[in-house]
């Protein structure tokens, strides 16, 4: 005759329960992808990029029609494109008569470029030009970074 | 052929001026400046920039410094141009 054990009975019934409550562990998640670290982008230093010639400029300060020669009583535009960020860069313009380099005019601005821009410089004589081979200089803070020919023609 | 002795050009006339899509430095007028020119004189060159030559002494109080007799400026002298 078999006999009842209370405490094996309780045993069993507990593995049971346990077995039945106890949750499988989810699988470890896949490792995350740790994301190449991205380039902070440095500040493009100030910089002349392209002098241009022409008679009349844009609302963007772009020359609308390029031109090398002039008429005595056009305004002669330049558009001076640049690029890179600069709390204070000086940009000037010299603008020379002939073969003796004749200062005509010159003229000084600054400006706090936060990217491209455009800053355009304009010389008018009401009296008109005279006939001859003109020549622009540009300088930015000092040092000249591009030249430019052009002629007026009757 | 030029010769040596040509007269040169008068640019006393000229107007000038300039803008910038890029602002002004911040706490700063923009800067102007004009470069004398022969035939120039101070009241030449205010009546030129500001259309008044009676506003000569403003620009002769901004160049005390390199100008010390309003009637003896020289071509090649870079004035500064107040307000301009």
């Amino acid at each position: 005759m078999k006999t009842f054990r209370p405490a094996a009975m309780l045993a069993l019934v507990a593995a049971v329960a346990l077995g039945a409550c106890a949750k499988k562990e989810p699988p470890p998640p896949p490792p995350t992808p740790i994301p190449a670290p991205t380039a902070v982008p440095t500040p493009v230093p100030f910089k002349v990029k392209d002098v241009d010639l022409g008679k009349s400029i844009g609302d963007d300060k772009k020359i609308k029609d390029a031109a090398a020669a002039f008429a005595p009583k056009d305004t002669i535009y330049a558009a001076v494109s640049s690029e890179g960020a600069a709390a204070k860069a000086t940009l000037k313009a010299r603008w020379t008569f002939g073969a003796k380099n004749q200062v005509v005019n010159e003229e000084t601005r600054d400006i706090a470029p936060m990217g491209p821009a455009v800053t355009e410089f304009h010389i008018a004589k009401p009296s008109g030009w005279p006939v001859g081979k003109y020549k622009l200089e540009v300088s930015a803070d000092g040092a000249s970074v591009a030249t430019k020919d052009f002629e007026v023609k009757k | 052929m030029a010769f040596p002795d040509e007269e040169e050009p008068d640019f006393s006339d000229v107007k000038s001026g300039s803008s910038s899509s890029a602002e002004a430095p911040k706490g700063e007028a923009v800067t102007r400046t004009y470069t004398v020119v022969g035939g120039d004189s101070l009241s030449k060159i205010a009546k030129k920039i500001y259309g008044d030559a009676g506003r000569w002494r403003e620009i002769f109080d901004a160049n005390k410094d390199t100008i010390k007799n309003p009637d003896l400026i020289h071509p090649g002298q870079v004035l500064k141009i107040p307000g301009a």
